[in-house]
């Protein structure tokens, strides 16, 4: 057995490495799987939230009153108070909770708000003009640009041999998991227990804390299941804590899900970009400077407090490339529409789109081959191999041809790019395991599962140590009274609860043994060492170790598509997603958060947009059906290739494989048709627009 | 939403009794349950005509066809005498929504169907189809909007049936005022080509029954294009149909969706397609006939030349 004090992971693996179906699957396609939206507590009301209607507005009186008359009506309460400043369509004015949603919609239009509508402002570039109207009073839209510069830029572009200029922007995409935002909120004089559909339970359980003035001991956030976060669940949020009070005021367990039309509005997005760049190399393509140019929006702020970031509309620059000579000018505009939250490797898709389109754009003007410009610029060791095996995966050479060369009205083409990503494990990672008389096994840990796999990860830890199946291991997460976890975010999760659990099992094995006098409790003995312990279940804790993960992971991604260029429609092909993790846990779990990232940036690549309308304010695209998310007729064929490096520990995927999608189906679409879309999302409109096909407007 | 009641016609003439002024008929639900969730229409009472006997059926026949309200896309999409007789129809069909809406949208529905405009579909605008006073499509997102009308409104048709329906020149039989009446598909929406309040030309308490195609035309086409490949709506759409005798055409006609508040239709390309064959040359032509006099605005342009191409593309489909 390892020494548990210098932890290793096995070199022989039955588990790790391989793969395993989720051990939930059965619940989760059964519909046993309980998600935060199915609790039924006891006696719970639903819970409802006013908005705004206007975008931006002087609240001068809200009343109650004629809500609490409607039958069936237990509570009502303000959200903000009742004289204040709304800034956006959809901003949180009031709540209600009623026993039937029926009675929630007529109070929540028996509400009277009396406010006095203000000036107010949408879209970006209205934002920036000095006459526009303020999205606050004491501040300018346009914040002071944060500026960074390196090496002697002019200098080095006056001695490049090839400059390029381009202007490249990126839509705000909408945070849109299938579960939306919300909890069933129970508030008694024990305490509060919250039934939360987030990816940090420790961060729910402090911000509730700390937004009810509560002691920590008394409040429990219980995850069981939860239908996807990308970024936008960290915190109890203003639906939470309106929970919390409705359910205070109406003696009741309040169930607040926000709606889908809700979900558009309120929490949280990607900001947008508009990026002007100018980047120059010399005559072998060696890059040699760099000149950024960038705003963007985060509506009326700098974004929920979250991991991963989220502040302002920045994103890093120059993206991944090495370029001794960089200026970088960056800053972000108010608007009155809701603000960003942290959204699946947050900066990084807007900086890659930018960054890659302008690599390609640099190649073209060289007639340089685009990979080998990346090849030749790209410091990281890992993508290096990447480009290497991906290139001969798809053929590059042979399928690379000059830009626009592809005969006929549907044109192919192909484009490569690339991310990279973070990762790494938390620290203050705890695991608990508890191994029964009968051999029956629990492992605990505070953190939840995203719907990543974080319980089949941990299920193949525990089997892997004490030599049992994965669906022999019950595993227990989601809830704050186990110890605690990471919070599912920063792509850290896996990194955080692999070693931690290796930790714990380890720990309990040696303890088993020690107790039972078994000197191999593993595999086939385990059941004969466990019964030893008489009728007293052995309870052992764990915590993360160094040396088994570490960070810095990343991937690059080949698109092949066709471009109709008569109806201006892209269709994907093709992904080849190359991807390095450094240590793989899981393969099939591991794939599918490469899919899932992928097809996150096709919609940014081709759907996704959110649409702001000047003339009212109002979020024109509140649904699926003209809020577009990638759909299966939609699919490409994939070609996941993992790059497993056990040498390095665990890492982390989840946010790498949404990097570089879109710009790799954007350089794809710009090698078909030999001039670049330099707008997300391509929509045929833009693409019959790029190519001069568009007669001007009449009316 | 608002509460109504709900009552189920089990014939023509209490349907239209029981709706009245203030009721509205439902029958897949499809497009009145947005609108009631939407607080877009509140009607006193819903009547069900689901269950309305003989309306849920095809009848074939030698010179007629005759398709029932109540029979729905899924049917339509499935018959297989249908795809053989009118593939235009049933291709039309087939890109309606996504497999579930089909199951359940029916053929009186959806050519009744009302506005998409997402100005008229949200909650807090309240634009000139509402009874507010201005058009917020003509200077704000029109992205998704027609390059004909007739009046300020540029909401288009979006029904994929009446498109289909309109190359084939179908007509349908309308109960009003206590007798059935005939309307071409221009004549089923020629009112919202006019007031810009109006969806299609059915006065209150009018009740589809029935379809009926005529077999004049042994060839039928149809295609859109939409921005995702499924469950997504055409950006234009265009159906089209003739006899083709010799590789000659005769009685063509074709029409286009989403883009003008009726099915786009220009008999004077109807005409010039009389007794030619279908090539590069002449499908060119006829595009440029029909989307003569298009007047694009800020965001839509990119329709004109997407209906040029489906236009081309839908007639030399014929052939196939
Ligand atoms: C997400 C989504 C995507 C869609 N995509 C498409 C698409 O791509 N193409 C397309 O064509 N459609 C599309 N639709 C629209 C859908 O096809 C229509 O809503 C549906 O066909 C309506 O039929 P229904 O039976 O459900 O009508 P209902 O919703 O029951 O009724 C619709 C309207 O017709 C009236 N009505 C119904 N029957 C009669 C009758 N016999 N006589 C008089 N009036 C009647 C009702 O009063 C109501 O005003 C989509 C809808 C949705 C929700
Ligand atoms: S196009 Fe018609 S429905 Fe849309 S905003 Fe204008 S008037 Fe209203």
């Amino acid at each position: 057995m390892p020494d548990p004090a210098n932890l290793s992971w096995p070199k022989e693996t039955k588990y790790i490495s391989k793969s395993t179906h989720r051990v939930d699957a059965a619940q989760k396609l059964t519909g046993k799987a309980r998600y935060s939206s199915d609790i039924q507590a006891e006696g719970w009301l639903y819970g409802m939230i006013l908005r705004s209607k206007w975008p931006a507005a002087k609240i001068t009186n809200i009343n109650l009153e004629k809500a609490l008359q409607i039958p069936g009506i237990k509570a009502a309460i303000l959200i903000k108070g009742n004289e204040r400043t709304v800034r956006y369509y959809g901003d949180e004015i009031a709540a209600v909770a009623g026993t039937t949603k029926i009675a929630c919609l007529d109070a929540l239009k028996a509400i009277e708000v009396t406010a006095e509508p203000l000036p107010y402002v949408v879209h970006e570039d209205e934002a920036k003009k000095p006459d526009a109207p303020k999205v606050w009073d004491d501040a300018p839209n346009l914040s002071k640009p944060k500026v960074t510069e390196k090496g002697e830029v002019d200098k080095a572009f006056s001695e490049c041999a090839t400059v390029v200029e381009g202007f490249y922007t990126t839509q705000v995409q909408l945070h849109h998991p299938m579960e939306t935002h919300g909890n069933t909120v129970s508030w008694t004089d024990e305490g509060l227990t919250a039934y939360a559909s987030t990816q940090g339970i420790t961060s729910v359980k402090d911000g509730f804390a700390g937004s009810l003035q509560l002691e920590q001991s008394k409040v429990r956030v219980i995850t069981e299941y939860m239908g996807g976060g990308f970024g936008a669940k960290f915190g109890s949020g203003v639906e939470g804590k309106a929970a919390a009070e409705l359910s205070k005021a109406a003696k009741a367990p309040v169930r607040l899900m926000l709606t889908r039309f809700d979900q558009g509005l309120a929490v949280g997005n990607r900001p947008s970009s508009f990026q002007k760049i100018k980047l120059g190399a010399s005559a072998d393509g060696t890059l040699l400077a760099y000149q950024l140019d960038a705003y963007g929006t985060a509506g009326i702020g700098g974004g929920g407090s979250s991991e991963g970031g989220g502040g302002g509309a920045n994103f890093p620059a120059p993206y991944i490339y090495q370029i001794p000579n960089t200026r970088v000018s960056q800053a972000t505009v108010a608007i009155n529409a809701g603000s960003a939250r942290a959204f699946r490797a947050p900066g990084n898709p807007p900086a890659s789109f930018g960054m890659e389109s302008i690599m390609d754009d640099l190649a073209v003007k060289m007639g340089m081959d685009p990979l080998e410009l990346r090849v030749k610029n790209d410091p990281n060791p890992v993508r290096q191999k990447e480009y290497e095996v991906g290139g001969k995966r798809v053929g590059w050479k042979e399928k690379y041809k000059k830009p626009g060369s592809s005969p006929g009205v549907i044109k192919t083409g192909i484009g490569c790019a690339s991310g990279s990503w973070g990762g790494g494990g938390s620290k203050k990672t705890q695991g608990e395991a508890q191994i029964n008389p009968d051999g029956s096994v629990e492992i605990r840990m505070g953190v939840q599962d995203l719907g990543t796999g974080t319980r089949t990860v941990l299920a193949v830890v525990a089997a892997e140590v004490f030599g049992l199946k994965p669906e022999q291991i019950t595993v227990k997460v989601g809830d704050t009274n186990y110890p605690p976890g990471p919070g599912s975010g920063g792509s850290t999760t896996c990194a955080s609860i692999s070693p931690t659990a290796l930790d714990t099992c380890t720990n309990a094995l040696n303890e088993l043994q020690k107790q039972t006098g078994v000197a191999d409790a593993r595999g086939e003995n385990w059941f004969a060492a466990c019964k030893k312990l008489g009728v007293t279940p052995l309870v052992v804790q764990g915590k993360f170790q160094d040396g088994l993960s570490s960070r810095g992971a990343g991937g690059v991604q080949f698109a092949e598509v066709e471009v109709d260029t008569e109806t201006g429609r892209v269709t994907v092909k093709k992904m080849t997603c190359i991807h390095d993790c450094g240590l793989i846990m899981n393969t099939l779990t591991l794939e599918s958060q490469i899919y899932g990232g992928t097809i996150m940036g096709m919609g940014y690549a081709l759907y996704e947009e959110r649409v702001m309308d000047k003339l009212s304010g109002a979020l024109l695209n509140p649904n699926f059906e003209t809020y577009k998310l990638t759909g299966l007729s939609d699919m490409p064929e994939f070609d996941i290739v993992l790059i497993n490096m056990p040498e390095r520990g665990v890492i982390g995927i989840g946010e790498p494989s949404v990097i570089p999608s879109a710009s790799a189906i954007a350089n794809a679409v710009a090698n078909a048709l030999g001039v670049r879309i330099n707008s997300l999302p391509i929509t045929p409109a833009k693409v019959l627009a790029a190519l001069g096909k568009i007669p001007a407007p009449v009316s | 939403m608002k509460a109504f009641e709900y009552a189920t016609a089990h014939s023509v003439n209490s349907a239209q009794e029981m709706v009245a002024d203030n009721g509205q008929y439902i029958a897949g639900g499809n497009d009145l349950l947005g609108l009631l969730k939407e607080y877009i229409v509140d009607p006193k009472i819903l009547v069900s005509v689901k269950s309305l006997p003989g309306l849920d059926r095809v009848e074939t026949g030698s010179k007629v066809w005759t398709i029932g309200t109540n029979v729905t896309v899924a049917q339509i999409e499935d018959h297989s005498a249908i795809r053989k007789t009118f593939p235009g129809l049933a291709q039309a069909a087939a890109e309606v929504g996504s497999q579930q809406i089909r199951n359940v949208a029916t053929v009186g529905g959806n050519i009744s169907q009302h506005s998409r405009c997402w100005y008229f579909r949200h909650r807090d605008v309240l634009c000139l189809k509402k009874e507010g006073d201005m058009c917020y499509a003509r200077h704000g997102e029109n992205k998704y909007h027609s390059l004909f009308t007739g009046n300020t409104c540029i909401s288009p048709v979006v029904s994929n049936l009446a498109i289909a329906f309109a190359a084939l020149d179908a007509t349908a039989v309308v109960q009003r005022a206590g007798k059935p009446v005939r309307m071409s598909m221009a004549e089923f929406y020629a009112k919202a080509f006019e007031n810009p309040t109006a969806h299609n030309s059915l006065n209150p308490g009018d009740l589809v029954l029935k379809v009926e195609i005529p077999t004049t035309r042994t060839h039928s086409a149809y295609m859109q294009t939409s921005e995702k490949h499924e469950f997504d709506w055409a950006l234009v759409s265009c159906a089209a149909a003739a006899n083709i005798t010799n590789g000659k055409l005769s009685n063509a006609r074709v029409a286009l969706g989403s883009i003008s508040p009726v099915p786009h239709q220009v008999d004077a390309a109807n005409e010039y397609l009389e007794g030619k064959t279908l090539d590069e040359a002449t499908v060119t032509h006829a595009a440029d006939m029909i989307l003569h006099g298009a007047k694009p605005h800020e965001h839509n342009g990119y329709k004109v030349p997407m209906a040029h191409a489906l236009i081309r593309r839908t007639l030399l489909k014929l052939n196939a």
